[in-house]
């Protein structure tokens, strides 16, 4: 098994790692992640990144929510079927008021899981390959390589006035 | 906007995580003496049973449903300007969106202790839960009571989490500069955030998301909270104006709020950079805009009852303007409506001081409107030899003084040891690069 180098070039200026990232696409090394104190579309566009799909969990918690809303207060009125001022039991203007309630409940927390399992947290074991400055002032560009490629690797970093830290090889 | 460095930003919201001056936990000890004034009333009432307050027939709503009505209300502006305005790409609100989301989070949950307190017997609480049981009863969705109690606890859920998702690069940050056991709790705080372009990929649609769908909530939110009132039928309550009147009551006295908490802060922390007078200014500008929709609203409420001729409606509003409760009606109209247009001139409304003192009005103010709504309009109703009259009670006042306690308190201890002003949102304020969350 070939250990496998991790470099991380970090950057001052978010347009700085995005022209990093253009470049790398066209060299051998892996590009792993990127780390940034900020969402930059800058970034986003030069990762080629898709959308998010955070939105389907929202949506379908939203459904789940608006459908359950108005079962809950359909099952509770027939439960209780006692006529309150001539209205029917199951009277939909006013269930269509808890059935929205729900649903604004139901597709944040939709949302909320969603986002949590597309981002994969919570992660609380140790940051590995983590530089703690990317959460404040540099943009972190995790690059992977073979002990062969790591000089040029480096000198690609330096090039593009990048402060560089080596991580341990991991097998 | 301001033109700090990342790092500068950081170390100035930072620098306010150390520990605090004694003075601090003195303020501090004298809130959680009020808060423990407001248990002891609490503790008497249930003792004693709910008749120590004030209320009575025909007054059966008091400064449990004031305070509860003002809190709802406090709470809007934090959603307005953490969501709405995010909604809307308006960058002056990066400063203060997450103390006023902070803010929301607190009043919300001070408002929901006063239900309980005005329920007499709160250990039957669980009597509105939907759930099989051998009294056979059920809660009745076609109340607008149960409505609010769905609205209210979908509100409370909303904004924590809509808070709290929003803290996590903040808390990373915090967690990536401390050291030994606060860097322990920050590290579980933070969820392992790194900032890795699959984390803000998602947080920035699922930001959106939040701020999608926070906005139609805190307009249903208190809209429902005013169908408490305006599907009764009780003269003064019984109004189709009440959801954009009380909408945009709510947000007038956020606003007023946001301002009240933003200023000692900005001074305190010395946030004189990431918080220029612009922000403040903005703040003020809208609630010129909001007191003219409430003002228009008070003049529309008279229109109506004159122009439907309902002797019992006309009674009403006659005896609000001229009747016993008169110093209220005009404390209303004076603070609300006519204190704010002070802010059209740029000289008051860019000076700190003005700023403060009209805020702190505007609150009285917007106190004062929901005893106005909540005690005339019962106090006052059809039939003359029913009509009564209100005072709250000491415990009461206690109960009140509590709540305000509770609120000033959550939100000290808050500042000096949560991040109190967004560094992501301030780093990605216009004109400094990076993208909106969402």
């Amino acid at each position: 098994m070939v250990d496998e180098y991790h470099l991380m070039g970090l950057f001052r200026h978010e347009d700085q790692a995005a022209a990093v990232i253009r470049e790398l696409n066209e060299r051998p090394w892996k590009l792993k992640r990127v780390h940034s104190p900020i969402p930059s579309r800058l970034i986003t566009e030069a990762l080629k990144l898709k959308k998010s799909r955070v939105g389907l969990f929202t949506l379908f918690g939203g459904i789940f929510g608006l459908l359950s809303g108005f079962a809950l207060s359909i099952f509770t009125a027939t439960r209780w079927d006692l006529i309150i001022g001539g209205k029917p039991f199951v009277a939909l203007i006013p269930f269509a008021i808890v059935g929205f309630e729900f649903t604004i409940l139901s597709s944040v927390i939709g949302n909320v899981i969603g986002f949590l399992v597309s981002a994969r947290l919570p992660m609380i074991s140790t940051l590995e390959l983590y530089d703690p400055r990317c959460s404040s002032d540099r943009f972190g560009i995790l690059v992977g390589c073979e002990e062969g490629q790591k000089k040029d690797l480096e000198a690609f970093f330096k090039q593009h006035k990048g402060e560089i830290r080596v991580f341990d090889a991991q097998t | 906007m301001n033109q700090l460095s990342y790092a500068q930003i950081d170390q100035t919201i930072l620098d306010t995580l150390h520990p605090p001056r004694k003075s601090y936990w003195a303020i501090v000890a004298v809130l959680f003496l009020g808060i423990l004034m407001g248990a002891a009333c609490w503790i008497y009432q249930i003792f004693m049973g709910i008749g120590v307050g004030g209320h009575n027939i025909p007054v059966a709503w008091g400064t449990y449903l004031i305070n509860f009505v003002f809190w709802v209300g406090i709470a809007h502006s934090g959603t307005l300007i953490s969501a709405i305005l995010h909604l809307f790409r308006a960058g002056w609100r990066n400063p203060i969106a997450r103390a006023a989301e902070t803010m929301t989070v607190f009043a919300v949950c001070t408002a929901g202790l006063f239900p309980f307190i005005h329920l007499g017997r709160v250990w039957q609480v669980y009597y509105i839960l939907p759930y099989p049981n051998q009294r056979t009863l059920w809660p009745n969705f076609q109340s607008p009571l149960v409505f609010d109690v769905i609205a209210i606890s979908t509100y409370l859920m909303v904004s924590s989490l809509f808070w709290y998702t929003g803290m996590l690069p903040d808390l990373a940050a915090v967690r990536d500069k401390a050291t030994g056991l606060r860097r322990k709790i920050f590290a579980v705080l933070s969820l392992g955030w790194t900032g890795s372009h699959d984390h803000w990929r998602h947080y920035s649609r699922g930001y959106l998301f939040f701020a999608a769908l926070a906005t139609p909530l805190v307009v249903s939110v208190h809209s429902v909270v005013s169908w408490d009132f305006a599907l009764g039928i009780a003269p003064g309550y019984h109004s189709t104006i009440f959801a954009p009147y009380f909408v945009a009551g709510a947000i007038h006295s956020g606003l007023a709020m946001v301002l009240t908490l933003m200023i000692p802060l900005r001074r305190i922390f010395r946030y004189q950079e990431i918080m220029p007078v612009k922000v403040l200014e903005n703040v003020a500008k809208t609630i010129v805009f909001t007191g003219l929709i409430v003002g228009f609203a008070y003049i529309t409420e008279f229109f109506m009852a004159w122009y439907s001729r309902n002797s019992v409606e006309v009674e009403v509003f006659r005896w609000r303007v001229f009747g016993v409760y008169k110093p209220e009606f005009w404390i209303m109209v004076v603070c609300n409506t006519m204190v704010p247009l002070l802010f059209l001139f740029k000289k008051i409304r860019t000076s700190i001081p003005w700023l403060f003192g009209i805020s702190i009005l505007v609150n009285i103010g917007m106190w004062f409107e929901r005893f106005v709504i909540i005690i005339t309009s019962v106090a006052r109703d059809f039939i003359p030899h029913a009509w009564g009259f209100y005072r709250p009670s000491m415990i009461e006042w206690g109960i009140m003084i509590g709540s305000f306690s509770l609120f000033f308190f959550l939100f000290l201890l808050f500042v000096k040891h949560l991040p109190s002003v967004s560094m992501t949102e301030l780093k990605v304020a216009p004109g400094r690069g990076g993208q909106q969350h969402g």
